[in-house]
């Protein structure tokens, strides 16, 4: 488990500085220009595959083993045969992100690796996720706890959608208009309801543990499970699309009953934390999990606006879904991911909380805040500015883009901080696990 | 809620609902899609629509793929009230299911950094394209219809000369091969403008 936390933070790295170099190249487009393989399209199709499948998807995984683990009481199921998958899974990952850069993109955001990775990615969560379930299989009997619905629930949802995007996308595509439904439609569920579950299951999981409170409703846990699996789903499809009006309307009326799932899960969270909020900063794993609330609230309540036709004429196709992304991707999935690893690495190497450098700690908890924030709300503001002066086609195209240009530049500022944090963490982490090495040294000369 | 399988029976619910919604009714719905005939506008005939792209547009379009060019453009013009595209020029009428039908793989996009592409074909020309392509922040602006005559501060130094690669080719062609202009019959032209057809042949 430890390899896939380890190779998901590398990973983030190299998507954050994917990200950098993408920021860079598209304020300086001359910038390595000449170089094929660095050319903005296809280092923004690389970031984007880095950040999903080499750090998103495997530290999803590695969340729902842990929590199926600790919460069914039951050691993990072939371990072996997880390390196999997680070594199997970066090593295709790597493969894919190379391919991208060599120009073997698919044209499908978020399944943009050529189908030969995407079929050893496939196997390689097919180990992984037959042990989580052999592992969940194996638990104390009892009361199943929420956030083993959840873990279950993002297994569940990664296996369908990536493999529809791969039989229907790249085996045997679909004809016209129909890739391009699938692939939104793909797209949305990987989002909203693979990363929300794996997220969202470690916030059930550590809020109310590290406050030392019970959650305060079960049912209510039941409703924002149950209805972000049933409305989460549905949507992803931007209005106006070449498509049938009702497979639109559909998507929208999904999109804005997500408020009910978004109001159960914040109303439980406030009520079970209520009286004492200022023990959420107490702790590191508290601080990043409720910070990657926060930005879950904001960021499933920019979709919902977003969805809104009145909305929409003006937000889509500008910066409003760049957005809307980094603030999911790096605001509410990054820092609760981060929250969960906080806990999570020294117990797996058997030491304690102190074994983190507090001071890496608060710079990383900080330049992660303050990246998602700042790169979230500067295109934000490029994104509604943007779209209000395209609505007038007065305006020339190129003198709106001229315009929406310095809010952009100032989120690559938001992309610096982000690298810096990573990379804080990073150390940090290389500092436990040092610590570990050495702890494990002086133990085995003890016992001669 | 404490069973195994009834988590896994409400998560296989939840999930063939959506599935079905968006994958599967969709593939019902316009998986036999066929090539249609236009409407007849004017004098103008009824045409065969859409017609497949030519080879080397064919090409061209694996160019714009493997680039992803689509990080930055759409192929996908607005109806009327959800969007200026169409005042800006941008298409004569909204993009339909239709239109899609050759393309392979289909990259309608998610964000405008750069104009919508649906119609670029009927905007643009071969030479002016391939100039674009090799600086669009220095000349992209001034079209040019001779060849790659650079202006004098870029031109390349004497004895040299700017040949576009197949690949610039490919992708103009791809480019001129994108307009979806053959009014359907979801989408019949504006009564106030059935001389656009017209207009534009001449």
């Amino acid at each position: 488990m430890l390899i896939l936390f380890a190779g998901a933070a590398t990973w983030l790295l190299a998507a954050s500085l994917l990200g950098l170099l993408d920021s860079l190249k598209f304020h300086a487009p001359a910038f390595l220009a000449g170089q094929a393989w660095l050319s903005y399209g296809r280092v923004d199709a690389a970031r984007h595959a880095a950040f999903l499948y080499g750090f998103g998807a495997p530290s999803a995984l590695g969340l729902a083993l842990w929590l199926t683990c600790r919460l069914g009481r039951a050691t993990l199921a072939g371990p072996g045969i997880v390390v196999i998958g997680a070594i199997l899974w970066n090593l295709a990952a790597a493969l894919g992100v190379a391919a991208i850069l060599c120009g073997g993109g698919t044209g499908f955001d978020y399944f943009e690796m050529p189908l030969s990775c995407a079929w050893i990615l496939f196997a390689a969560f097919l180990l992984m996720g037959v042990c989580a379930l052999l592992t969940f299989h194996r638990r104390e009997p009892g009361f199943l706890y929420p956030s083993q619905w959840f873990a279950i629930g993002s297994l569940f949802w990664f296996a369908w959608i990536f493999s529809t995007a791969c039989m229907v996308l790249l085996f045997a595509p679909e004809r016209g208009v129909l890739q391009a439904s699938t692939a939104w439609w793909c797209e949305r569920n990987f989002d909203t309801v693979f990363l929300g579950f794996a997220g969202l299951g470690s916030a059930f999981y550590f809020i109310p543990k590290l406050l030392g409170r019970s959650l305060h409703s079960h049912y209510q846990a039941a409703l924002g499970f149950w209805t972000l699996a049933v409305f989460g789903s549905w949507g992803g499809i931007p209005n106006g699309a070449p498509l049938p009006s009702w497979i639109i309307s559909l998507g929208v009326a999904g999109t804005v009953l997500t408020a009910v799932p978004v109001l159960a899960v914040a109303t439980n969270f406030y009520q079970t934390a209520r009286g004492d909020m200022n023990g959420l900063d107490a702790d590191p794993t508290l601080r990043f999990t409720c910070a990657g609330l926060m930005f879950w609230i904001i960021a499933s309540a920019q979709q919902i606006a977003g969805a809104l036709p009145g909305v929409s004429v003006i937000t889509d196709f500008t910066w409003f879904g760049a957005a809307q992304k980094e603030l999911f991707h790096y605001g509410f999935f990054a820092m609760t991911v981060f929250g969960a690893l906080y806990f999570i690495v020294p117990r797996l190497l058997g030491l304690d909380d102190s074994a983190w450098c507090p001071k890496l700690l608060k710079g990383h908890f900080f330049l992660a805040l303050f990246g998602a924030l700042i790169s979230g709300l500067s295109l934000w503001a490029a994104g509604v500015g943007q779209g209000i002066l395209l609505a007038n086609p007065g305006n020339s195209f190129t003198d709106v883009l001229r315009r929406a240009m310095l809010p952009a530049r100032v989120s690559l500022l938001g992309d610096l901080f982000v690298v810096a944090g990573t990379i804080l963490f990073l150390l940090n982490f290389a500092g436990v696990l040092a610590r570990a090495c050495r702890r494990g040294c002086a133990a085995r000369k003890e016992r001669p | 809620m404490n069973r195994g399988p009834l988590l896994f029976l409400g998560l296989f619910a939840a999930m063939a609902c959506s599935w079905t919604g968006f994958v599967l009714g969709p593939q019902l719905q316009l998986g036999g899609l066929a090539q249609t005939n236009t409407v007849v506008v004017g004098d103008a005939l009824s045409q065969t629509y859409p017609l497949a792209e030519p080879g080397q547009a064919r090409a061209g379009a694996d160019v714009y793929r493997a680039n992803g060019c689509a990080a930055c453009h759409t192929q996908m013009v607005r109806p009327d009230d959800l969007g200026s595209d169409i005042r800006r020029g941008w298409g004569v009428r909204r993009s339909l299911a239709e239109d899609y039908l050759f393309q392979q793989p289909v990259m309608p996009g998610s964000q405008r950094i750069g104009p919508d592409l649906s119609n670029f074909g009927r905007r643009a020309d071969f030479r002016g394209i391939l100039l674009r392509l090799y600086d669009p922040r220095k000349i992209g602006f001034f079209p040019s219809p001779d060849a790659l005559v650079l202006p004098a501060k870029d031109a390349p130094a004497p004895g040299r000369e700017v040949v576009p690669l197949p690949e610039a080719r490919a992708l103009a062609a791809y480019l001129l091969s994108l307009r979806q202009d053959g009014y359907l019959f979801e989408a019949p032209p504006p009564l106030s403008k059935t001389n656009a057809l017209e207009g534009a042949a001449k």
